[in-house]
């Protein structure tokens, strides 16, 4: 691989980590290329090997639907996991800025080797959940400071007429 | 008799010409131009400004409008992991240099 060790898999041995890397396979996805869309099913948890990848979700700007970037995935970074969770659908769209490659780890296979391999899985659904611990962190603090922002917006008339 | 007449028939004749001037000096006001918003005029007038004149904002490319929002979000998004790190209240409202807040 072209980084150190992907997050998903910090803490396994190297011959663990190569063994859960061998579960999945590659996929290239060229400049402005798509890998999945809002809504569609969520079978593969995705680590990013090279390049970029764009998670966007539809605004309407101008009264056109335009995709907006909510956040973007780097080398080493996972991305995906609406295929652990429960209905297993995409709830953000995937693009590569940039000629990409990631890796696709079917959660059919993870959950097998997981069942087989209870040490591995404990430590990989360690790494899921402090992944998703810190995004989610992330977004309320974001969601608060947008929240300010609307008050603040809404209360400026008043202030102005008292 | 024909004195009489041709006094009536000049009369009648300046009193047309001043109805067709009058007619034209007194034409009725355009109509003024509808206002985008009808809830302005529900807008108190102050003392020095009178805000209730229609607000137009420049439309901004969509484009644009997509790479600020991008770099709202990538902003915000920086912001937010600093808070992260180092949870305090003050951390939470820290400024951004992003055109969306400003």
């Amino acid at each position: 691989m072209a980084f150190d060790q992907p997050e998903l898999l910090q803490g396994l041995s190297i011959e663990d980590a190569q063994r859960v890397t061998a579960l999945g396979r590659r996929i290239r996805v060229p400049s402005g290329g798509e890998l999945f869309s809002l809504g569609s099913s969520a079978d593969s948890l995705f680590v990013v090997e090279r390049g970029r990848i764009a998670l966007t979700l539809p605004m309407q700007v101008h009264q056109h639907a335009e995709d907006v970037l909510i956040e973007e995935r780097s080398p080493g970074q996972a991305f995906g996991w609406s295929a652990l969770i429960p209905p297993h659908r995409f709830t953000l769209k995937a693009t590569a800025p940039l000629d990409s490659e990631v890796l696709a780890l079917p959660r059919t296979a993870l959950l097998a080797y997981f069942a087989a391999h209870p040490e591995v899985g404990y430590i990989v659904t360690q790494n899921v959940a402090e992944v998703m611990g810190r995004r989610l962190q992330v977004f309320q603090a974001m969601w608060l400071r947008e929240m300010q922002r609307v008050i603040e917006l809404r209360t400026l008339p008043a202030r102005e007429n008292p | 008799m024909e004195m009489f007449l041709s006094v009536a028939v000049i009369s009648l004749v300046g009193v047309a010409v001043a109805a067709v001037l009058f007619k034209a000096a007194v034409h009725e006001t355009p109509p003024t131009a509808p206002l985008g918003d009808e809830s302005l005029l529900n807008l108190p007038q102050r003392f020095f400004v009178d805000d209730r004149s229609l607000r137009t904002r420049p439309v901004v490319p969509i484009e644009m409008l997509r790479l600020q929002i991008e770099r709202h979000v990538r902003l915000e998004q920086a912001a937010a992991e600093a808070f992260r790190d180092f949870p305090t209240a003050e951390a939470l409202q820290t400024l951004t240099t992003s055109p969306l807040v400003h």
